[in-house]
């Protein structure tokens, strides 16, 4: 095993500046460190020199082809001049203020295509992970190989298409599964010796507290994958990982109980990875409602009291406000009006399903749709405006269940869905009060229903966002009017960012096979 | 009649199932036959003379049962006999044949990587300006996945005759500055508008051309032939080991 030859020469590469924890706390200001942006997943910028009053005029400033990509997902990493972006098993440093490539770095060898939706930085490396669950640490500057480490198993049907999360010393990363029957988890990989050092199971082993809510379904199989990006508190210290559903999909007979901790947000100790707490959204899924979407974090008062919250607009259809210290559910509203699965929540945030909705073999109509009435397109919250801004898709389907005999990683989901000719979905730009979950106002995106592009809003009181037609579109953060739109000629599959390079300000959105940057136009 | 285009049919199909094998006993075997039968025509290590080059252009192309029939049958038309050995051996030869364009990590190679990394590390110099999994200098390329990404062929172009073929992003480069000091390093990118260029330090400088009085890239690389070519060997053999990934498809 190389990653174990290799700990013995774990030596930081030669005098580069090192980006510390401290520093991505901080993020996002020039540089935009994680995922998100920041550890509390807002997707809000404090840079100001784009504001509603200019941002009609907004050009391109550069664009830079990805070769070979189809469908970039990513969300870039900006540091100190440089942007890392990823495709399928590679990733590109490029010049943030030309779009000029600096490096790229090609795992080769990696088995899978699947997307990729981005890197994450620490010390003086970068972070990616390859469709077949490798994680590889390279040299930020030069994309010189530190370690490439195996963390699942792509013979066992692991496959991944995270962006890793840096935390502590940690590198945080997750898999899929949802769809193929395999076991979810975190793991923590120490980003300097490529030693893993803890890791959590969404799906309990026998014996384990949850192990009952499976009714004797083999933990092996029974998905509550992590495939997307998780949110930290660095002062509570605790990780918030959104979980994916149970499998098989659509079918639920062969694991009777709620299925922990599936469709959940778990909280997690950042040093040990033991959990602290967990909130499940949808019990004992059977519409592939993954919780996977950002769970968002904010403090404020709440019902007269200071609180720390945690947000998220689920799949399933309804906003929830949940206190991040202890879990406690605290609030929920549906924020899509095609919404028929249940007739309300419970004051502890239990679903009350309406039996008529359960899948059966002839199917069932219900909504929202299994795309989700939000998916993972990153939402963003403004503090300045009250405002929770998240893209959201109104649309049923027929769905039809299966009780046939799964079989892991053979496209076996409990059978599947289809979706209503005569009912198009169609997005909706949406700006929720962020402690009601009241819709403030909304901003239609007519299109093919195909979109996964999520937010960034910016001090500057514009909210930046793909549309279902290939528009970036810009939008006064505080009325939801239309400011600027960019068409790019290609349908968007990624979240906006925004950063600073040469002391001017830049928005950049990945394409299907671009990455389009768009800056102030200034006069020669 | 029948029968026979059954049979012809059949052991077509038999052959189209079969492919080169790539074990190090069948490729040294058929590096034995083409060395007897092979090489005068094609080169010793498959560059070309009087025949073509099997590293390059359609050789190198072939899917494995057009190689075999080419190697059996020859290439009516051309100067390629014809070669009846039985099928077995043909395959070996197939097998070293596509041992000179795979990557170095997989083949059988000569030399002693103990002492070729020893060598990297001291005498040869090679780890001032290459790194192997952090260890090393800047800037040349990264060389920990080397024996993944090139054949036994290019390792030994790029260590005998570093100029010949500079890969992208590695050109030597001096960028100046209007108020007169300079950037040398490497020209990852360069145009008329900007030039990136990473410093024997691993630092990155992103320059705007409007900030300098000029850039100049140079025709020659910036690794200097080995001092010692009897390094080679053992160099090759260390470099060719070197993959991010040997226990690729290992089970946790």
């Amino acid at each position: 095993m190389r990653a174990a030859a290799l700990a013995a020469f774990a030596v930081p590469f030669a005098a580069v500046a090192q980006v510390t924890p401290e520093a991505i706390a901080k993020s996002p200001n020039a540089d935009w460190l994680t995922y998100n942006g920041d550890y509390a997943a807002r997707r809000h910028s404090p840079l100001t020199q784009i504001t509603a009053a200019n941002v009609n005029s907004l050009v391109a400033k550069w664009v830079f082809k990805v070769e070979g990509a189809r469908k970039l997902e990513a969300s870039p990493i900006v540091h100190d001049g440089l942007m890392y972006i990823t495709n399928t098993n590679e990733i590109y440093a490029l010049d943030a203020r030309f779009g000029r490539q600096v490096w790229r770095y090609r795992a080769e060898g990696a088995r899978g295509a699947r997307v990729n939706r981005g890197a994450a930085i620490l010390g003086d490396r970068v972070y990616f992970v390859t469709s077949d669950c490798h994680l590889i640490a390279l040299h930020r500057k030069t994309g010189n190989l530190a370690f490439d480490v195996e963390y699942a198993s792509f013979d066992r049907g692991y496959t991944t298409s995270i962006a890793p999360l840096a935390v502590r010393n940690l590198i945080l990363v997750g898999v899929a599964g949802g769809g193929s029957g395999q076991r979810g988890f975190v793991a923590a990989i120490d980003g300097q010796t490529g030693k893993e050092a803890w890791r959590f199971w969404t799906v309990p082993a026998k014996g384990e507290p949850g192990w009952e809510t499976w009714g004797g379904f083999p933990a092996e199989m029974g998905g509550a994958p992590t495939w997307t990006t998780g949110s930290y508190d660095a002062e509570l210290d605790l990780v918030y990982w959104p979980t994916g559903n149970p499998w098989p999909d659509f079918y639920g007979g062969r694991r009777p109980g709620d299925n922990l901790y599936s469709d959940s947000v778990v909280a997690l100790d950042a040093r040990t990875g033991k959990l602290k707490w967990h909130f499940q959204f949808t019990p004992h899924d059977v519409w592939d409602w993954d919780a996977n979407e950002n769970p968002v974090l904010l403090d404020a008062v709440f019902r007269g009291k200071p609180r720390k919250l945690l947000v998220q607009a689920n799949r399933n259809g309804f906003y929830y406000i949940l206190d991040r210290v202890t879990g406690e559910f605290l609030h929920a509203k549906p924020f899509v009006r095609k919404l028929d699965w249940t007739s309300g929540l419970d004051d502890k945030g239990r679903p009350k399903v309406i039996p008529e909705k359960i899948p059966t073999p002839a199917g069932t109509r219900v909504c929202p749709s299994v795309r989700g009435a939000a998916n993972w397109m990153s939402p963003s919250y403004d503090p300045a405006t009250g405002l929770f801004y998240v893209v959201t898709l109104e649309q049923c389907d027929i769905i039809v269940a299966s009780a046939k005999e799964p079989v892991p990683a053979s496209g076996f989901r409990g059978t599947g869905n289809e979706g209503i000719p005569t009912e198009p979905g169609r997005f909706y730009l949406r700006a929720l009060d962020v402690l009601s979950g009241d819709i403030r106002w909304e901003y239609p995106m007519p299109g093919p229903g195909i979109m996964w592009a999520g937010t960034v809003s910016t001090a500057g009181g514009v909210v930046f966002s793909g549309d279902d037609d290939g528009n970036l579109v810009a939008l006064d953060a505080r009325t939801g009017q239309d400011l600027w739109h960019f068409p790019t000629g290609h349908n968007l599959f990624a979240s906006p960012v925004t950063y600073m390079a040469g002391g001017r300000q830049y928005v950049t959105i990945l394409t299907e096979s671009n990455v389009f940057t768009f800056g102030l136009f200034e006069p020669r | 009649m029948r029968l026979t285009i059954v049979a012809a049919a059949l052991s077509g199909s038999a052959l189209l199932a079969q492919r080169v094998p790539a074990d190090p006993a069948a490729i040294e075997a058929g590096r034995q036959i083409y060395m007897g039968s092979c090489s005068g025509c094609h080169g010793a290590t498959g560059e070309g003379s009087q025949g073509p080059s099997l590293l390059s252009g359609r050789a190198s192309r072939l899917p494995d049962c057009a190689l075999f029939n080419s190697i059996k049958n020859g290439l009516p038309g051309t100067s390629m006999p014809d070669f009846p050995l039985p099928d077995e051996k043909v395959w070996q030869i197939a097998a070293f044949v596509r041992s000179l364009t795979a990557p170095a990590a997989s083949v059988p190679v000569p030399g002693d990587p103990v002492r070729g990394r020893s060598l990297f590390f001291g005498e040869s110099g090679c780890s001032r300006c290459h790194m192997i999994l952090g260890q090393g200098g800047f800037p040349g390329p990264d060389l920990s996945n080397i024996g993944a990404e090139r054949t036994l062929h290019q390792l030994r172009e790029s260590i005998l005759k570093p100029s010949e073929r500079i890969s992208e992003g590695y050109r030597a480069a001096v960028a100046t500055r209007k108020t007169g000091e300079s950037v040398q390093g490497v020209a990852k990118s360069f145009n008329n508008y900007s030039i990136q260029i990473i410093d024997r330090a691993g630092e990155v400088h992103l320059l705007d051309r409007g900030d300098l009085s000029g850039v100049e890239i140079k025709a020659e690389s910036l690794m200097p032939p080995l001092k010692n070519p009897e390094h080679a060997t053992d160099l090759i053999a260390f470099l060719a080991r070197q993959s991010a990934r040997p226990s690729q498809g290992a089970a946790r």
